[in-house]
């Protein structure tokens, strides 16, 4: 039946079908993997077209040597073709037997660059010119490295993921033509490592929400916490010079934010809920988009905040804990 | 920072000595400043064969180039370029009337070469480059395949290579000596391939015609004018190489025949022409010999002649491979073409010999023709000489001898330079100034027999080898040109009369080579120790005599030996090309089995923990692959207690060998033998059945 499925699914494009197969081939035969060590099976090799062109020059010498009867001209054009097919070796021999290894990833805002962290590690001699990009990028964006003998190097490539959530990493090829140039070897790698994209930050951000008191009003948590747990708000024009909470300030300023003030409305049990439905009339991307920003804002104050979106309940906390499980179900919110 | 300072410096101690901004220069100026100076050596040996102009532009522009790398200038645009290119083009129509051939297609190539670097934009342009590169460097073996010329071109190819090499290494400031090392470490792997190829690829003819130069060229000719003998009589290189097989001759009968001139228009003694006599009736070659034939092989220069210069008299064709080689009634020899190669190949010659018609025939006529008009005092002394009694009926052997005798007391001189002579110039040699060298004594000689109405004509050829022999082979130089005389006897043919032996004896007997007066360099050298000189010349006559044997010379004769000495009865050039085949193929096949040993080797200490680990579990100890050998060494003795003391610790020695301070390199082969052999007994103790732990 799935052979059925399929003939009628390549009458109507076999290109596309044939592409798609290529494609699961490709993929069952190259598993994702953080570390995968290049051999014969994942090293691919073809001449460059200064390949062809020295291929072309070799044809060239030898009519010219033939034709004056020249030996030294046959010496020549020989050592040229030697090399080359030694070339041919060496260049292959630059990628194969090399460990790539991508280490964990770090997740970005969208609209960020992604930078992935890649280690290289050579088991025998040192590896010259070998350019690390994302698979299907242009030539420019290639970043190279040499591995030294018997030891590691590291690179970074970089990427733009396409929106927020969790996502694949991109493939990443690896590439090299030295000595020569003659011949490019290449591999295709594809990292089992997800990426987790955060959606971006609104930016000129809204004022965050006011904190408001816990419902039943005593001060139970104030007088227990020592201190630790304390509503703060940015500060408002007018705010009294004593109600500045200096010390957080200095860290909030420091980290480019803004002045801090105490809240002397909730003196201190004080809850900041970061609401989907105090966000106004937007469309769901761009409540993300402030939600986002106001948790990196309510973290950078220092206070306890929660965060209500559909369907899912943050209970207020501070931290970085907070921030990031706050982030995630922002990026992963459907 | 400091540390690529360092390394910068280090890179290039020497040029950094002598410019110190070298180790300054940003990377591309020093990349660019490198390949400047590769394309600058490449054509450099070309500045001799260039027109001025050529040569002048491709310095200026290399220059310019090399300011504006080292001021981080702007290239010039695009239109500049092709207008210099096409002013080039036009001065080289200018100077060769014409834009095809070898001269200006080196001229245009040189210009391009030169103008490509001021184009120098993309990874294309820098290829481009290469290949130029490599092209011109073949250029140069059109003029000379000499030994200094390969390595200054094996230099060229190794600073090629090592500019193709950096362009690929584009992390940091990679060093000058290291990109020069991998360079070298390519071609190094290659040389065995290009062993293979020139060997084995089948040497076949030229595919198309080649367009002759017209290059002048020193040695012997097809003509004679006075003088021309004494140019090449200043040239020491080497016309010819010989071997002997047994004995050699006796310096006196070295004489090598080329072109026989036997018209002579009063200025110049040419061949025979088409219209003569002996085209009417065909000369009698008739050669005789007694005695042993010579054995010798025999190596020539490409004399661009088609006379072949042999050792009189060889009697029968030489196979030369590659030309047709026919005798002519004068015993001459000569090619279908010009030899344009060395060739070499072996044959037979008979010292003792006669040859020429015994009766007088109807071709003997043109050998005693003489210019009109031309020379009028020589002839009334010859037609003098005749006229005395003793000489009126005498046979041309005693007029021969008579001249001889002549020459020796007459205050004949032999020198090198002679000077200028004006249009009789056999009476102005043979009556007044009476010095000269062998040509003008073999064509008074000549003038004065036929005067006498004798046949008579000039040699010309080589006469003498250098005394001693050079690792086997007696050289024969250019310097050795000579010209002698024939004479016809009747009842014996012709007969070789050497005037010049007459005034100058030493040229012969001792095969002196007619030496020019010493350089500068050279004559104080030889003032300080002649021995040195000569040893130092002979051993580098000697290299260059192994380079012309082994590679220059080395054709498709050399190459069908090689497959007789391998075992083909009757190789044919197809069974070179399947050999080349079955070679590169298995070679192919080595490199594939390398790969394939690579993939599935595994570093030594995880075999021999492989090893370990599989004696254990046969002890019945779990050995789990990632635990260490300290690990493991405590589930031994957990398991066995005393018993299993020894097999702990030799994993315990084995971590120190692996991880302690007095680490070493490679796994020790006796501790594993001696670990299994424990593990042997524990096995064979303990009884049947046991469980693992």
């Amino acid at each position: 039946m799935a052979e059925l499925a399929a003939s009628r699914l390549a009458g109507l494009n076999p290109a596309a079908l044939a592409r798609a197969r290529f494609r699961a081939w490709v993929d069952a035969r190259q598993p994702r993997t953080d570390t995968l060590l290049l051999t014969q099976r994942n090293v691919y090799i073809l001449p460059t077209r200064a390949g062809w062109m020295f291929g072309l020059t070799l044809i060239v010498l030898l009519l010219a040597s033939i034709n004056y009867q020249l030996n030294l001209g046959y010496v020549l054009t020989f050592l040229l073709a030697g090399s080359g097919v030694v070339s041919m070796h060496l260049t292959h021999a630059t990628l194969r037997g090399l460990t790539l290894h991508l280490k964990p990833v770090v997740p970005v805002f969208a609209g960020d660059p992604a930078v992935l962290d890649l280690v290289l590690t050579s088991p025998g001699a040192a590896r010259f010119g070998i350019g690390l990009k994302v698979s299907g990028a242009t030539d420019a964006t290639l970043t190279w490295i040499d591995v030294p003998a018997l030891g590691q190097a590291h690179a970074q490539v970089s990427f733009q993921p396409p929106s927020r959530g969790r996502q694949e990493t991109p493939a990443l090829g690896a590439e090299t033509r030295f000595p020569l140039g003659l011949f490019r070897v290449w591999t295709v790698w594809r990292p089992a490592a997800q990426l987790l994209v955060y959606p971006k930050p609104e930016r000129p951000m809204a004022p965050l929400p006011t904190a408001r008191a816990v419902a039943g009003g005593a001060h139970p948590a104030r007088s227990a916490g020592g201190g630790e747990v304390e509503g703060v708000r940015t500060y408002r024009r007018g705010d009294p010079l004593k109600l500045i909470a200096w010390k957080k300030a200095a860290k909030t300023l420091d980290s480019g934010g803004e002045l801090v003030s105490r809240d002397t409305s909730a003196s201190s049990h004080q809850q900041l809920w970061l609401d989907w439905q105090g966000c106004g009339a937007l469309a769901p991307e761009d409540r993300l988009s402030r939600l986002t920003a106001w948790t990196l804002a309510a973290h950078r104050t220092g206070a306890s905040y929660g965060l209500r979106l559909p369907g899912t309940e943050i209970t207020p906390a501070d931290g970085d804990l907070q921030r990031r499980r706050c982030l995630e179900a922002l990026a992963l919110w459907q | 920072m400091a540390v690529s300072d360092w390394r910068r410096i280090a890179a290039a101690p020497r040029i950094s000595w002598l410019w110190p901004g070298w180790s300054r220069l940003p990377r591309d100026a020093r990349d660019t400043l490198f390949l400047l100076g590769v394309i600058g050596w490449t054509v450099l040996p070309h500045v001799w064969h260039l027109p001025f102009w050529c040569s002048l532009l491709t310095v200026l522009m290399l220059l310019w180039r090399a300011q504006l790398a080292i001021s981080n200038a702007p290239l010039p645009g695009r239109w500049a370029l092709v207008a210099v290119l096409l002013v080039a083009a036009g001065l080289t129509f200018w100077s060769f009337k014409t834009l095809l051939g070898k001269e200006p297609g080196v001229t245009l190539a040189v210009v391009l070469m030169a103008l490509k670097t001021l184009e120098l934009r993309a990874r294309r342009d820098a290829f481009v480059v290469f290949f130029l590169g490599f092209f011109l460097i073949l250029t140069h073996f059109l003029y000379s395949q000499s030994l200094p010329v390969a390595a200054a071109m094996l230099v060229s190819v190794w600073g090629l290579l090592t500019a193709l090499v950096l362009a690929h290494m584009p992390v940091g400031q990679p060093s000058l000596r290291q990109a020069g090392r991998l360079a070298a470490r390519t071609a190094l792997l290659g040389a065995p391939i290009m062993a293979l190829l020139f060997m084995l690829f089948p040497r076949i003819g030229p595919l198309w015609g080649v367009p002759q130069d017209g290059q002048a060229r020193t040695g012997l000719s097809n003509s004679m004018r006075m003088g021309s003998v004494a140019e090449v009589a200043q040239d020491d290189s080497v016309a010819m190489r010989l071997r002997f097989e047994g004995q050699p001759p006796p310096p006196r009968a070295m004489y090598f025949r080329g072109p026989v001139l036997t018209r002579f228009d009063g200025v110049e003694w040419l061949p025979l022409a088409s219209r003569s006599f002996s085209t009417l009736a065909p000369a009698t070659r008739a050669l005789r010999t007694t005695g042993t034939p010579v054995r010798y092989e025999m190596t020539i220069e490409p004399l661009r002649l088609t006379s072949v210069p042999l050792l009189e008299a060889t009697g029968s064709a030489p196979s030369i491979e590659g030309y047709q080689v026919f005798g002519l009634a004068d015993l001459q020899w000569r090619t279908d073409k010009p030899l344009h190669e060395r060739v070499r190949f072996s044959a037979e010659a008979f010292i003792d010999f006669r040859h020429g018609p015994v009766e007088r025939e109807l071709a003997l006529q043109d050998d005693t023709d003489l210019p009109p008009g031309y020379n009028p005092r020589t002839l009334e002394w010859a037609a003098a000489l005749r006229s005395e009694p003793r000489y009126a009926q005498a046979e041309p052997r005693v007029i021969a001898q008579a001249l001889m005798q002549h020459i020796r007391t007459a205050g004949f001189n032999y020198t090198l330079a002679p000077g200028e002579y004006g249009r009789d110039s056999i009476d102005e040699f043979w009556l007044d100034r009476r010095t000269g060298f062998c040509e003008h004594f073999a064509a008074a000689f000549v003038v004065v027999m036929r005067g006498a109405g004798i046949p008579a004509r000039v040699v010309t050829g080589y006469q003498g080898v250098d005394p001693t022999p050079n690792d086997g082979y007696y050289l024969v130089r250019q310097s050795s040109a000579h010209a002698w005389a024939e004479y016809w006897q009747p009842g014996v043919g012709w007969v070789r009369a050497d005037p010049t032996a007459a005034v100058a004896p030493d040229r012969i007997d001792r095969a002196r080579r007619l030496v020019p007066a010493a350089g500068l360099v050279a004559g104080a050298f030889g003032n300080v120790s002649p021995q040195l000189l000569e040893q130092m010349r002979s051993g580098w006559e000697a290299l260059n005599n192994r380079w012309n044997q082994w590679v220059l010379n080395y054709s498709r004769g050399q190459q069908l030996d090689l497959l007789k000495e391998l075992g083909f009865s009757a190789p044919r050039w197809e069974d070179l090309a399947l050999l080349l085949i079955c070679a590169l193929s298995a070679l192919a096949l080595v490199g594939a089995a390398w790969a394939w040993w690579d993939r599935h080797r595994i570093d030594p200490w995880t075999r021999q923990m492989e090893r370990l680990r599989g004696a254990l579990r046969r002890t019945g100890v779990n050995a789990p692959a990632h635990e260490p050998p300290r690990a493991l060494a405590q589930r031994i003795e957990r398991r066995f207690g005393a018993s299993g003391k020894p097999l702990a610790r030799l994993l315990l020695e084995l971590e120190r060998h692996r991880y302690g301070r007095a680490a070493v390199l490679r796994p020790d082969k006796a501790l594993t033998r001696r670990f299994l052999a424990q593990a042997r007994v524990l096995r064979s103790r303990q009884p049947a059945g046991a469980s693992t732990t």
